[in-house]
């Protein structure tokens, strides 16, 4: 069974102009012991989307619709309490897109891995203290971070105690949302390194890890998903995607990445035309059919579905028709 | 340079490298700059306003018989150096500053001003410290509760409340205080820190006497003063709310209260500063508090002062105010190096 | 046509609460003025409660204390207004010069701004006005104003150092135009609406400030404040005597002007500050 499975999920924001469907009936399952990459966009969706599947939904942020299955259990409809107390980073943790500032300027590592431990379990301090230490040195970070205060720390030290600290609990589902957006590239492959020892060491069974940036992910990602406009566009094992991706956005986002081979030069850069949809007003049809290189006349006015091509992989295109 | 010399400047070097250490002497410096600025005004202001008050003064007073007039002009040109050259004023002011001599008041020729003052003070901070301790403490915590109970009828009906209390000057609430409960209702008494017919001592029966006499210009600094601190904390936690550590902490499980703690421990920090910056504030308003008490403190002192033109009065009972609040800022400053670990940790070193 | 910006802020309650009182106020005290022309006649017996023929009751000399509130209710608001202006000319401008140049000017005039904000405002002014014989109410805005702009430049200072950064003043910057019209031209119109909620704050402020002074002895020599009715309030032991009618209608007045300001500068401030309203 899969580690998590969502169902028609729609994660809606309510503005004063109206709802911005960041998420719109969105099917995905992440499976036990892989590593999945969650690329799109700016503004896709993916940042609602993950926070969503941990049910970390607060107004303005509504779940509309839609079913999330954690480990066999049904997440979707527990309360707040229950999901502070058991879920939330005991099962699944989630370190934010602005890690650098996750913690909090006056207090010490120490002082905030206590509060966190000592709500989920009982457990003497000096216990709590001797555990953190031994796990920090299990992934390479130096002890004596514990004492210092956020501020004595850079960049890469702090992104990377964020995450130690998210998996403490050993939660069987880490999400990571642009951990390395901010950081320089030797502080980049510190993280890669850390994320692939966490699961390596089985700490986490199944990572995702959401990001704008399609070359990081050829490093670390079993698995990649792309996302467009608040819904899946496409799904499929790293090297298929990155070597032979069906979806016309995909192959777009792919030819936009610089990568340091000899075939970039030939080829050349291709930008992709336009700009994201307003999501309080997606377009009718497919959502990417203003942008798509491959428009067809049915792509404007029916929304394609997820269809199941060689080998469990995933598309949502009119190119790839379901046999209905 | 001999061996000892060169070490002791390295101890200087790395003293100076803490940055608490340059933090409290930076304040230390600018407080001093403060003060010395604040005197040159108190030097110059008699001096130099058009229509020059002292020759004013000497030139009403010629009416006078002429034994009080000699005396007047005696006082007079001995208090503020009148006749000799600026410098030479200047110089003299100085010195006698610093051998603690602010002079001999007019109004009761022969008790030094030193001394009134000091008799004044202690019944002012007996209302100021706690006053201000207190309504800091309460309107912090009140305007953190605002801030988590938004948009609630709590909140809506607490902000316009702290609003209006803040633009309530503590004088006035002193006279309505007065006027329900001791005028009407008598149940506090009506002026003075504590009834003439006892006399100062440490037993109980006048302590009490005092405490009782204190209550109302107690409670009208308090009620006062904590509108301000109210609306800022509430601003503040509101603020910081929608901080990035607020919302990872929450993901991570911490229940509401817990997280509500990390918000209230960043958010004071800034209020410490800003008791630092409203100690002047809270101190005018309660001297003129004082006033409509009877209160024998530094308010009731420096009012009776200015109405008799009690010029050594004034410009002692100024001095010495203001060296107080500069003291009082710089223990503020002190606290707030501790607390805050980016200036604290200065110590561990990186 | 009714500016969009109007319409959105009207929706607001606490503002047009707010707004009513003080424009209320404001229409009282003018047109009172007209009919009470001078509040500083005897006009009838002394000490008298409220009753038909004198709402408010009379002072000590028999003056009719509605005259004098209304008219009070005027000179204070024209003390508010002009210290106001006065400290909003001084704020704006080192705040202005102080965050444009920067570097050792900004250092500079940034220290005098401590200095003066360190300085308890009320002494200070009570020390100025103690030695100035005649007291108009013009020279008493000017104190009050000068004692009153620290923290309006610091925060016009940090302001425009936050507008120097962004685009479009990197674009007149290379057009080559002339600080000053970079200055009255992009940097202003982005400030309007701050500088706007400064003023209505120092309006506030400057009103209480000037019935402080005025309880001391140091107000205006001339001419009813909503302070000076205070002080002859205090002066004449009117607590004590239970004359309610004296001191409560001109306290109360006075905070409502002060905190009708202030609640119309809060409702202000949480329009244009979207973090502020929770979003």
């Amino acid at each position: 069974m899969a580690l998590l499975e969502a169902k028609g999920v729609k994660a809606y924001y309510y503005v004063r102009q109206g709802q911005v469907k960041a998420v719109d009936d969105l099917d995905l399952a992440i499976e036990r012991g892989i590593t999945l990459g969650l690329a799109g966009e700016s503004g896709c969706g993916k940042s609602t989307l993950v926070n969503t599947l941990m049910m970390n939904v607060k107004p303005p942020l509504h779940l509309v619709e839609g079913t999330i299955v954690l480990d066999g259990k049904v997440i979707s409809n527990m309360d707040r309490s229950t999901l502070q107390k058991n879920i939330w980073g005991v099962l699944v943790s989630l370190v934010p897109q602005s890690a650098l500032n996750a913690l909090m300027p006056t207090m010490n590592i120490e002082g905030f891995v206590k509060d966190v431990i000592r709500h989920h379990m009982s457990v003497p301090d000096s216990q709590i203290i001797s555990m953190t230490k031994k796990r920090f040195e299990e992934l390479n970070l130096p002890v004596e971070a514990l004492s210092m205060y956020p501020h004595e720390l850079s960049g890469g030290m702090k992104q990377r105690a964020v995450i130690a600290i998210s998996t403490l609990l050993n939660p069987k589902l880490l999400i990571v949302d642009e951990p390395t957006s901010a950081l320089d590239v030797c502080c980049q492959k510190q993280v890669l390194r850390m994320l692939i020892d966490l699961r390596k060491t089985g700490i986490t069974q199944s990572i995702v890890f959401v990001t704008h940036d399609i070359a990081v992910l050829k490093q670390i990602a079993d698995w990649i998903t792309i996302m467009y406009a608040g819904k899946i566009v496409e799904s499929a094992p790293t090297d298929d995607l990155l070597n032979d991706s069906k979806h016309p956005y995909t192959f777009s986002l792919i030819n936009a990445v610089v990568t340091p081979e000899p075939e970039v030069r030939k080829r050349g850069l291709t930008s992709i035309p336009g700009e994201p949809p307003n999501l309080l007003d997606p377009p009718k049809g497919c959502r990417f059919h203003p942008r798509c290189p491959k428009v067809m006349d049915v792509c404007r006015s029916v929304e394609p579905t997820l269809v199941k091509i060689e080998g469990n992989r995933i598309v949502s295109c009119h190119l790839f028709p379901s046999e209905s | 340079m001999s061996h000892r010399g060169k070490s002791l400047k390295k101890k200087l070097l790395s003293l100076y490298g803490n940055p608490f250490i340059r933090f409290v002497s930076r304040r230390v410096g600018f407080l001093i700059i403060t003060f010395v600025i604040f005197l040159l005004i108190i030097f110059a202001l008699p001096r130099f306003i058009p229509g020059n008050p002292l020759a004013t003064l000497l030139y009403a007073i010629r009416e006078m018989p002429p034994e009080t007039l000699q005396l007047k002009q005696k006082q007079l040109i001995e208090q503020f150096g009148l006749g000799k050259p600026l410098e030479v004023q200047f110089y003299e002011f100085i010195a006698r500053l610093f051998r603690g001599d602010l002079g001999t008041s007019y109004s009761y020729p022969g008790i030094k001003v030193v001394t009134m003052v000091f008799t004044a003070l202690p019944w002012s901070l007996g209302l100021l410290i706690p006053a201000s301790l207190l309504s800091w403490i309460i309107g912090n915590l009140l305007g953190a509760l605002a801030a988590y109970k938004r948009k609630t009828l709590i909140d809506n009906a607490l902000l316009p409340a702290f609003l209006t209390l803040t633009e309530t000057p503590y004088y006035w609430l002193a006279m309505v205080l007065l006027y329900i409960f001791a005028v009407t209702l008598k149940i506090f008494p009506t002026s003075d820190a504590h009834n003439f017919l006892y006399f100062p001592s440490l037993r109980l029966t006048f302590i009490l006497d005092v405490l009782w006499h204190w209550t109302l210009p107690f409670l009208s600094i308090l009620m006062g003063a904590i509108g301000g601190w109210a609306i800022g904390m509430r601003s503040m936690v509101i603020y910081e709310l929608g901080a990035d550590y607020v919302s990872y902490a929450d993901s991570l499980g911490l229940p509401d209260r817990k997280v509500l703690l990390y918000v209230f421990k960043n958010s004071m920090l800034p209020q410490i500063t800003g008791l630092a910056l409203n100690l002047g504030t809270i101190l005018g308003g309660a001297l003129i508090t004082e006033i409509v008490f009877n209160y024998p403190g530094t308010g009731f002192l420096i009012f009776r002062a200015l109405t008799q033109l009690d010029y050594p009065m004034i410009q002692g009972a100024f001095i010495l105010l203001i060296l107080t609040l500069l003291i009082a800022n710089f223990i503020v400053d002190l606290v707030y190096a501790y607390v805050d670990p980016r200036i604290r940790t200065g110590y561990i070193g990186e | 046509m009714v500016p969009p910006i109007l319409k959105e802020l009207f929706k607001t309650k606490k503002l047009d609460i707010s707004l009513g009182i003080f424009i209320g106020m404001v229409i009282i005290s003018i047109f009172g003025s007209a009919l009470y022309p001078n509040p500083l006649a005897v006009a009838g017996p002394s000490y008298r409660p409220p009753s038909n023929a004198f709402p408010l009751g009379t002072d000590d000399r028999g003056r009719s204390l509605l005259a004098l509130l209304i008219t009070g209710i005027k000179n204070s608001l024209y003390i508010g207004v002009t210290a106001a202006l006065i400290s909003l000319a001084i704020g704006v401008t080192i705040g202005v010069i102080s965050g444009f140049k920067g570097g050792v000017t900004d250092s500079s005039l940034m220290l005098i701004t401590d200095l003066i904000l360190v300085m308890p405002a009320i002494l200070i002014m009570m020390l100025i006005a103690a030695y100035l014989k005649e007291r108009n109410p013009l020279f008493v805005s000017l104190v009050i104003g000068i004692t009153a702009w620290p923290w309006v430049a610091r925060a016009v200072r940090s302001q425009i150092m936050s507008l120097k950064s962004r685009e479009f003043m990197y674009m007149s910057k290379m057009a080559g135009l002339r600080d000053m019209r970079i200055i009255i031209e992009d940097l202003l119109p982005n400030m309007a609406s701050y500088i706007f909620m400064a003023f209505v704050l120092l309006m506030s402020g400057a009103m209480i400030a000037e019935a402080g002074l005025s309880m001391i002895g140091l107000g205006v020599t001339k001419g009813v404040t909503l302070g000076s009715v205070l002080y002859w309030a205090q002066q004449n032991d009117a607590v004590r005597r239970g004359l309610w009618w004296w001191f409560g209608p001109p306290g109360i007045c006075l905070i409502a002007l002060a905190a009708s300001l202030l609640l119309i500068s809060t409702a202000l401030d949480e329009y244009f500050s979207p973090r502020l309203k929770g979003g």
